[in-house]
């Protein structure tokens, strides 16, 4: 029996009607249902090789185990290289178990034991805690510091090195011994380059039996 | 009454107590800044030349201080060459050993060659006198002490004025060269 004109649109319509329903349900309705509140996309990458660049120029590289990433903040684990460079040479060798980068503040936290060990002139540094300030290229050691560098043993309370400029800022209860000199201060700037140090306030230089 | 002397080329040989001024090799030596506030810039070391300089001067009641062994120098402003061991306080310096005191606007210690000098408004005094002088050289070797320029020698019974005195330090005994006048007290 041939249909009506009408039937024919009334079936044609409710095939659309319930294509359009399947779709729906297809489309949304089987998928889970979105989370309530809003979570920062977080990313985890293992074997991962990091580049913190500055202005184009590569500033520092890390190659690490366990990468997480939360927003801004980076955590670094099971640290295996650390290299922070210098006009685009390695200036720094880094070895610290866990380390934090905020891509935004472009601060580096590195989370003792910490040893740095530089490129020339025997450098070496330990202390419990550092941070890389990548806007200054600063390297700061808030806490208790020694230093090893080219024949002088640096102890401190507190270490800013500005890495740019060279320059060593020491503060409280620094000991430098170099040779048969002991010096005790408070604070002192020493220039790398120049081989030289300004020191501030009261100074005690000792030298000691059998030095000559 | 004071009787006045002049005699010129005249040898005189007096008995002063005076203790030599002795730097030892290899003994332990140490320099203090005191006295200033911490913010203060104080000194420089220069690691390659092997300069150390300080300077307090422009810091009330600040001295930098270097003691060696029995030597004490204070001073406001010095420099000290490592390489050679040389020593030089500017800005009004003074040393003492044991009774002995020397003071003059610059003070240099020639620690290779073992030899102490005093320049401008040089004071030394002793147990038993008070030397003024241009100048002032020390040498360990000899253990000569020689004043130049304006010398006076004063001393419980008199004074004495010449261009150009010797003091041997270990054997207390005082020489003048050239012109020298002397003052002396004497019991009527």
């Amino acid at each position: 029996m041939p249909l009506s004109t009408k039937a024919k649109r009334i079936a044609a319509c409710s095939a659309v009607l319930v294509a359009v329903i399947i779709f729906i349900t297809v489309r949304f309705l089987s998928q889970p249902a979105p989370p309530a509140v809003a979570v920062p996309p977080s990313v985890q990458l293992l074997e991962s090789r990091l580049v913190g660049r500055k202005d184009g120029q590569r500033q520092w590289e890390i190659l690490s185990r366990s990468v997480l990433q939360e927003g801004e903040l980076v955590t670094l684990g099971d640290l295996e290289e650390m290299v922070v460079f210098q006009d685009q040479e390695p200036y720094l060798n880094i070895e610290a178990p866990r380390a934090q980068w905020n891509r935004k503040t472009e601060v580096l936290r590195l989370y003792g034991p910490v040893l740095v060990v530089g490129e020339q002139d025997n450098f070496q540094l330990e202390s419990d805690y550092l941070e890389w300030l990548g806007s200054s290229a600063t390297l700061v050691s808030p806490g208790p510091v020694r230093i090893l560098w080219s024949g002088m043993e640096i102890e401190a309370a507190e270490m800013g090195m500005d890495t740019e400029k060279g320059l060593v800022h020491l503060s409280g209860g620094v000991q430098i011994r170099d040779g048969g000199l002991l010096w005790k201060l408070e604070e002192a700037v020493y220039d790398l380059q120049a081989e030289s140090m300004d020191f501030f306030g009261n100074v005690i230089l000792e030298e000691e039996a059998g030095s000559d | 009454m004071i009787r006045k002397l002049i005699v010129p080329s005249l040898l005189v040989v007096l008995l002063v107590a005076a203790p030599a001024v002795c730097w030892a090799q290899g003994d332990t030596g140490k320099l203090e800044i005191i006295g200033a506030p911490p913010e203060l810039s104080t000194g420089r070391y220069d690691r390659q030349a092997g300069i150390f300089s300080a300077d307090v001067t422009g810091i009330e009641g600040a001295l930098v201080q270097v003691t060696f062994e029995e030597v004490k120098i204070v001073g406001q402003k010095m420099e000290w060459r490592t390489d050679d061991d040389y020593l030089i306080f500017t800005t009004g310096a003074t040393l003492t050993k044991e009774d002995f005191t020397l003071t003059a606007e610059t003070i240099e210690y020639y620690g290779d060659a073992n030899k102490l000098k005093g320049q401008g408004s040089v004071v030394v005094v002793t147990e038993d006198a008070t030397v003024y002088s241009d100048t002032f050289d020390y040498d360990e070797e000899t253990d000569q002490a020689v004043f130049i320029g304006n010398v006076r020698v004063v001393f419980e019974d008199g004074e004495l004025t010449g261009e150009k005195f010797v003091m041997f330090l270990e054997t207390s005994e005082l020489q003048f060269f050239g012109a020298f006048q002397g003052l002396f007290n004497t019991e009527d």
